[in-house]
């Protein structure tokens, strides 16, 4: 099958996540999609799947114009998707799973269990790992969850298996046999579009690259002729722009704010770690590495063992329906990630939405004064350039900047020395991320202490004093400002100093 | 979230505009009530009279105050199917206790501790208990009406001959002035309207029950403590019921365990369904569950003027609260 994406563009509200993208795969070809995260690689994949209507372009197939209606439609063209995130339904069995919505049937038009269980096996036989096909999906690890999704794809015959960062999860020898499969299905025709994060893998595995940057396609061509740092630049090109953040200045002063003693949860084991009045400390790590986590157990809403201490207070170990507000009265504060699910209240106006932290924790008065209520607002909208038609729309009318940066005011205003910010910059346009950055910049020098949840690299060197590395739950480096290179905390992150993983 | 700021009101197209989008969206049960009461009027030619308009007040004031409750839970994205049979439970015991002690006072103070005691409990089974809020409240109505019933076995409860006058002045005395006569129920219900007004407009609680019943999980990442803002939804709508009890008591002067109340949840969660209150939380008004119980009334008056057999209440609750929520279903998807 040979596959032609033409001028492709896909719009978020005001954001354009796809700017006029070109991309084709011929058949039998590994082709390799790379950018940051938010360059448009996922959104790009999801057009072609069918789960986004682009604003304009067109699909070739075989040089036939296609319309991507469903899923289905995107299924029945032999076009797969593996998803970034699981999309697996916890409670059904694996091959239940793996055959939801195409479910194989008797003549008698009752399930097939034993062909559909048989088929599962012959499929994880070929991947060369052992899951049992009748296990209940909540059971898996992690690693087994994504083997499942990747097993999904080959069940069934694909002409063009899309795979969005498949190895975040798996081990070394997990990838390798993922590989051996794709080499063995490019042999037969079959074509891949390969997103992911990792240099060495990409090198190894694909043929040719598309380099996105801020949703417009920036470089492609043979990886035959190219190298990992020129790759790399054409990536993170445009953080040349972004010169003024060269001259990083520290602002930690010496007194203590936050003490983390040994703390450990479900995923994250023993980490310690002291935060000072002013510093910037970035937080990073791959998907399940215990980052989110981390970020959890810091506000209460996780339970943990060992001391969090808040200015030589010990905080509840414990995570009950009081806890995060015990911990904001102790002036802990956090932007959460997943801004959709754990931020926002879509049904209320953006007047309450940044009230809503102010009122548990500071309000005194029994009645709510409408007046200082609006002068709330009116000085988070001047602070942070906010732009809204009138706050007592719902906040769901604003673009995704502007709602986050009301979530930020949200929080500032339950006056905070020590700010978490989990995914600070999450889904939300260039422009309104430097914005971000400098406040973030700004509030260290006014003295508050702060922890920058982040998967982003140039996001990281843009206000990190120094960096943590997790690594499946552990600290695995402590990198200082000079030691913050890409390349560090990629090492760092994938655990190879700790596998021996040549890079 | 008041589409109409407080200006000088002007005639003019944008206002017109903007009073036209609020009566068919956020402001849509206004315009129904206005509907009601122009049928109404048609229908009952004594409709806009002194007696039939306080008589409405009076017949909606048992509901109107157990659907303010019902307003806190369904925001907070919950359901209380027990306040019917609560109500039966409470005006049992509360005529026993009347009937022993021959003084109000402490009814009352049984009615509204014995309401936020079941509260507790069915703020607890959601909250702790981890239940289905339509679970656990269809348990506690089940063990409520049959406590009633047992004790209840031997006829109802009726209130006894030396409080009987005194007791009832409650439900059918009033304050006159001049030649117009205010019920006292009328008084309360207005207070309570204007009360639970204040309280979801103006308090953290009010915030916090629309903030957990729009979305949980940012409510608690707000530090807002989920389990008590529930419970406290729950203990509310159950002193709410504490108080419909003693007025039952004081209308009826009885209570028939098997049949006292009996649906009134269906009634309540018309009224909050019919006023605009999102059946998913998160969103609503009291004055919308205000107008609710009204119109609920109106239909109920012209019904009884057309000689409409009273057996099919339930029949129109059912409508009501299909046609409200189909309603908000459709704007939703308009917006």
């Amino acid at each position: 099958m040979r596959l032609q994406m033409k001028d492709i563009v896909m719009e978020f509200g005001p954001v354009r996540a796809v700017d006029h993208v070109d991309l084709t795969v011929e058949p039998g070809q590994i082709v390799g999609l790379l950018g940051e995260n938010g360059a448009g690689k996922s959104t790009l994949m999801n057009v072609l799947a069918g789960v986004y209507a682009p604003v304009s372009g067109r699909i070739l197939i075989d040089d036939k114009e296609v319309v991507m209606r469903d899923v289905r439609a995107a299924n029945s063209q032999g076009i797969r998707f593996i998803h970034q995130e699981l999309n697996l339904c916890k409670d059904l069995r694996v091959f239940e799973n793996m055959f939801l919505g195409e479910e194989l049937k008797t003549k008698l038009h009752l399930l097939d269990r034993n062909t559909m269980i048989a088929r599962c096996r012959e499929v994880f036989q070929r991947m060369k790992v052992d899951i049992d096909p009748t296990a209940v999906v909540e059971t898996l690890s992690a690693a087994e969850k994504q083997l499942v999704e990747i097993g999904k794809a080959l069940l069934f015959h694909s002409e063009l298996i899309i795979m969005d960062e498949p190895s975040t999860a798996l081990n070394t020898e997990e990838i390798e046999n993922l590989f051996e499969i794709m080499r063995q299905l490019r042999s037969q025709g079959v074509s891949f579009i390969y997103i992911s994060h990792k240099m060495p893998e990409l090198f190894e595995i694909c043929d040719v690259y598309y380099i996105l940057v801020d949703g417009k396609l920036v470089a492609s061509g043979n990886f035959a002729d190219v190298n990992e740092d020129y790759v790399t630049e054409l990536m993170i090109g445009h953080n040349l722009q972004s010169d003024e953040f060269n001259t990083h200045t520290c602002a930690a002063t010496e007194e203590v704010l936050l003490q983390v003693k040994n703390v450990s949860g479900k995923l994250l084991k023993d980490i310690s770690f002291e935060l000072h009045r002013g510093e910037i400390l970035a937080v990073t790590g791959l998907q399940g590495s215990g980052r989110d986590e981390l970020a959890d157990v810091l506000f209460g809403v996780e339970p943990h063992t060992g001391e969090i201490l808040v200015e030589g207070a010990k905080m509840p170990n414990h995570s009950g329906s009081g806890t995060v507000g015990r911990y904001m009265k102790k002036g802990i504060g956090m932007v959460p990630r997943m801004r959709p699910e754990r931020g926002i209240h879509n049904d209320l106006s953006v007047l309450d939405n940044l009230s809503m932290g102010y009122l548990n924790t500071r309000a005194k008065k029994l009645l709510i004064s409408p007046k200082a209520e609006n002068e709330r607002f009116d000085r988070q909208q001047q602070a942070m350039s906010i732009k809204v038609g009138s706050r007592k729309n719902p906040i769901t009318s604003l673009s995704g900047g502007n709602q986050q940066k009301v979530i930020l005011g949200k929080w500032l205003e339950t006056a905070p020395d020590v700010l978490l910010l989990d995914n600070p910059t999450q889904g939300i346009d260039v422009g309104t991320k430097f914005d971000i950055y400098h406040l973030i910049l700004e509030l260290a020098k006014q003295g508050k202490a702060i922890l920058v949840f982040s998967a982003e690299f140039p996001e990281i060197w843009k206000v990190a004093d120094s960096c943590m590395v997790l690594y499946q739950g552990r600290c695995n480096a402590r990198l200082s400002r000079d030691e913050l290179t890409e390349k560090n905390v990629m090492y760092y992150s994938t655990g190879a100093n700790l596998e021996g993983l040549k890079s | 979230m008041k589409t109409t700021d407080k200006k000088p009101i002007t005639l003019n197209k944008d206002t017109a505009k903007q009073v036209g989008r609020a009566l068919t969206g956020e402001y849509s049960f206004v315009l129904s009530f206005l509907v009601l009461t122009v049928i109404g009027a048609c229908i009952n030619p004594n409709f806009f009279t002194w007696g039939n308009i306080s008589n409405l007040f009076v017949q909606g004031c048992m509901i109107g105050l157990i659907a303010m409750g019902m307003t806190m839970v369904i925001g907070a994205g919950m359901i209380d199917i027990s306040v019917g049979a609560q109500v039966a439970l409470i005006g049992g015991f509360g005529i026993k206790i009347l009937n022993a002690t021959n003084n109000v006072w402490i009814m009352l103070l049984f009615c509204v501790a014995a309401g936020l005691g079941i509260g507790l409990i069915n703020g607890l089974l959601v909250t702790k208990g981890g239940m289905p809020a339509m679970v656990a409240t269809l348990a506690t109505m089940s063990a409520a009406r049959a406590i009633i019933n047992y004790y209840g076995a031997g006829g109802p409860f009726t209130v006894s001959k030396e409080n009987y006058d005194s007791f009832r002045q409650l439900a059918i005395g009033g304050i006159q002035i001049g030649s117009f006569k205010i019920p006292y129920l009328m008084l309360i219900f207005i207070a309570a309207v204007i009360l639970f007004d204040i309280i979801m407009k103006r308090t953290a609680l009010g915030k916090h029950i629309f903030a957990v019943g729009s979305n949980e999980k940012s409510a608690r990442l707000s530090g807002i403590n989920v389990d008590r803002v529930k419970t406290a939804a729950y203990m509310i709508t159950g002193a709410m019921c504490g108080v419909a009890a003693l007025i039952y008591a004081s209308r009826m002067t009885a209570v028939a365990a098997a049949s006292a109340a009996n649906g009134w949840e269906m009634d309540a969660i018309a009224a909050v369904a019919i006023g605009g209150t999102s059946m998913n939380g998160g969103r609503g008004k009291i004055i919308g569950t205000f107008l609710g119980v009204l119109m609920f009334r109106i239909i109920s008056n012209v019904l009884t003027v057309a000689d409409i057999s009273s057996y099919l209440n339930g029949a129109i609750s059912a409508a009501i609260i299909v046609l409200a929520v189909l309603m908000q279903n459709f704007q939703n998807r308009r917006h």
